[in-house]
C-alpha cells in the first residue's frame, strides 16, 4: 500500500519524474479557476448575480471577513494567500472521496511545500509591513535571550503545520483504505463522511494559523511595548 | 515518510501560480464587483433619497395647495352661502312686499265690493223704501211721496226761518229743487211757506234729477233740505254697523 501519492510517477517531462501529486495538483488548479473563470467571465454591476456568482461571492466574502476579524484590516494581499492556502486545501481534501483520485495533500512533500510558503511569506509580510529592522527586532523581543527560541518556535511551527495536515489527511486515506479490506460495507462510507468533515477543519485550521502567523508578523506595536509572537496551536 | 524535494518545488511553484491565477478570475473579479454593487447601490440609495426629498418637498408642496384650496373652498361656500342667505332674504322680503301687495289689493276690492254692495244696498235700500212708501202713501192716503215731503218740509220751513231770513237779507232768490217737477197745489205750499217766512223774497223752482226725492231750498250759501238722503245715510249707518260686526265676527 502506497502512503503518497508521490511514489505514483505517471510519466516523464524533460526527464523530470511527474507524479501524480503534481498532476492531481494540475487537476485541482484546473478545476478552481475553471470554476472561477466561467462564473466570473460575464460579471458586471448591472446583470442580476446569479446562485454561483452568489456563492464565489459569499465564500470569498466569508475569507475576506475571517482575515480582518484577525489581522484587523483587509489587505488584498493577505486574501490572495490565505484564500488560496483554503481553496486548495479544501479542494483537496473534499477530493478524497473520488475514487481513485490520490488527494495531494496526502503527500508530505505538498505539505511541506505549503508549510514553506508560509514560512516565507510571513517574513515578506512582516517586511512588507513594519521594514526590515523592524521586522528582524522582533526576534530579539520581548529580550535578546529570546533570540534562538523564537528561531527555533518559526521554524517549528512550519514543520508542525506540514505535519499536521499532512498526518491528517493521510491518517484519513489509510484508515479509509484498511477499513475497506477489512469490511467493505458502510464502515468506508462512515469514514469519508468523517473524512470531508476532517478535511474541511483541516484547511480551515491551516488558513487560519497562516493568517494569525502573517498578523503576527505585520502587527504595528504601539511604542515602547512588543508584540508577543503567536506560536502554533 | 519521505519528501520529495523536487515535487517540494513544482508544488511551490503550482501554489504560486494557483494564487495568480485565482487572483486574477477569482478574487479581483469578485472584490470588483462587489464593490462596484456596493457603490451602485450607494449610488442608488444617494439618488433614492434625493428623489425621496424632492417627492417629500413636491409633497409639502402638493399639501400646501391643498390646504390653500381647502381654505379658498370655505372661503367661497361662505360667500356663496352669504350670497343665499342675502338672495333668499331679499326674495322673502320681495314675497312679504308682495303677498302684502296682494293682500293690500285683495283688501282694497274687498273695500270696493264692499262699497258697490252697500252702494247698491243703499240705492235697492232706498228704492225699495221709497217704492213701499209711495205704495204706502197711495195705497193708504191718497198720496204722493213727494208731495208729502214737500209738503212736510213747508211745514218744517218755520222751524228754520232763523237761517233762512238771515239768508235772504241780501235780497237774493231762493231756489226750491226737487227731484221731480212739482205739483202746482205743492208748489202753491211751498210758495205760502217761504212767502210766511220770507215776505220780500222771491222763489224760483227747479229739478236736480240726480238727488233724492224731497225738497231743497237754497239761499246763496245757506241750504235747508227735506230729503230721504238723511234716511239713507241713517241706513249707510246702519249697513256699516252690521259689516263692522261680520268683520269681527269673521
Amino acid at each position: 500500500m502506497q502512503l503518497t501519492p508521490d511514489d505514483t510517477i505517471l510519466f516523464t517531462l524533460a526527464g523530470v519524474a511527474i507524479n501524480a501529486t503534481i498532476v492531481n495538483t494540475w487537476v485541482i488548479m484546473a478545476l478552481l479557476t475553471g470554476i472561477a473563470a466561467i462564473v466570473t467571465r460575464n460579471l458586471k454591476p448591472d446583470v442580476p448575480p446569479n446562485r454561483w456568482r452568489t456563492a464565489l461571492e459569499v465564500t470569498v466574502g466569508g475569507i475576506v471577513d475571517q482575515i480582518a476579524e484577525i489581522t484587523g484590516n483587509r489587505d488584498p494581499r493577505i486574501l490572495y494567500f490565505v484564500g488560496t492556502l483554503f481553496l486548495f486545501i479544501v479542494t483537496a481534501n473534499l477530493l478524497t472521496v473520488v475514487p481513485g483520485f490520490d488527494t495531494p495533500t496526502a503527500s508530505l512533500s505538498t505539505t511541506v511545500a505549503l508549510a514553506l510558503a508560509v514560512l516565507v511569506a510571513v517574513p515578506l509580510f512582516g517586511i512588507g509591513n513594519r521594514g526590515f529592522a523592524g521586522y528582524l527586532r522582533s526576534y530579539i523581543e520581548p529580550s535578546p535571550i529570546m533570540l534562538p527560541f523564537n528561531i527555533i518556535g518559526e521554524v517549528s511551527r512550519g514543520v508542525s503545520l506540514a505535519i499536521r495536515l499532512y498526518g491528517n489527511i493521510m491518517s484519513g486515506a489509510v484508515i479509509a483504505a484498511i477499513l475497506l479490506a477489512i469490511a467493505p460495507f458502510f464502515f468506508p462510507v462512515l469514514m469519508n463522511m468523517l473524512g470531508l468533515l476532517t478535511g474541511v477543519i483541516q484547511a480551515y485550521i491551516f488558513a487560519i494559523l497562516a493568517t494569525v502567523y502573517i498578523s503576527s508578523a505585520t502587527a504595528t506595536p504601539p511604542p515602547g511595548e512588543s508584540v508577543p509572537r503567536k506560536d502554533s496551536a | 515518510m519521505s519528501i520529495d524535494w523536487i515535487t517540494v518545488g513544482a508544488q511551490i511553484a503550482n501554489f504560486l501560480v494557483l494564487v495568480w491565477l485565482l487572483k486574477r478570475f477569482l478574487y479581483r473579479p469578485i472584490l470588483d464587483g462587489i464593490d462596484a454593487r456596493e457603490a451602485e447601490i450607494a449610488e442608488r440609495m444617494g439618488e433614492a433619497g434625493q428623489i425621496r426629498a424632492e417627492a417629500e418637498a413636491r409633497e409639502a408642496e402638493y399639501r400646501a395647495e391643498i390646504a390653500a384650496l381647502s381654505a379658498s373652498r370655505a372661503d367661497v361656500l361662505a360667500a356663496a352661502r352669504l350670497d343665499a342667505e342675502a338672495e333668499r332674504a331679499e326674495l322673502l322680503q320681495k314675497a312679504r312686499e308682495a303677498a302684502r301687495a296682494e293682500e293690500a289689493e285683495r283688501l282694497k276690492e274687498r273695500e270696493r265690493a264692499a262699497q258697490e254692495m252697500r252702494a247698491g244696498l243703499e240705492r235697492d235700500g232706498a228704492a225699495a223704501i221709497l217704492a213701499l212708501t209711495r205704495k204706502a202713501l197711495a195705497d193708504l192716503a191718497d198720496e204722493t211721496l213727494e208731495r208729502r215731503i214737500v209738503e212736510r218740509g213747508a211745514e218744517r220751513l218755520r222751524t228754520a226761518s232763523g237761517d233762512l231770513a238771515g239768508a235772504a237779507e241780501g235780497g237774493a232768490a231762493i231756489t226750491a229743487i226737487s227731484r221731480e217737477a212739482l205739483p202746482p197745489e205743492t208748489r202753491e205750499a211751498v210758495q205760502a211757506a217761504v212767502t210766511d217766512l220770507v215776505p220780500d223774497a222771491a222763489l224760483r223752482f227747479d229739478v236736480d234729477p240726480a238727488m233724492s226725492p224731497g225738497l231743497r231750498l237754497t239761499l246763496g250759501a245757506t241750504e235747508i233740505e227735506w230729503t230721504v238722503e238723511s234716511y239713507l245715510s241713517q241706513l249707510d249707518a246702519t249697513l256699516d254697523t252690521l259689516a263692522e260686526e261680520m268683520r269681527d265676527a269673521s
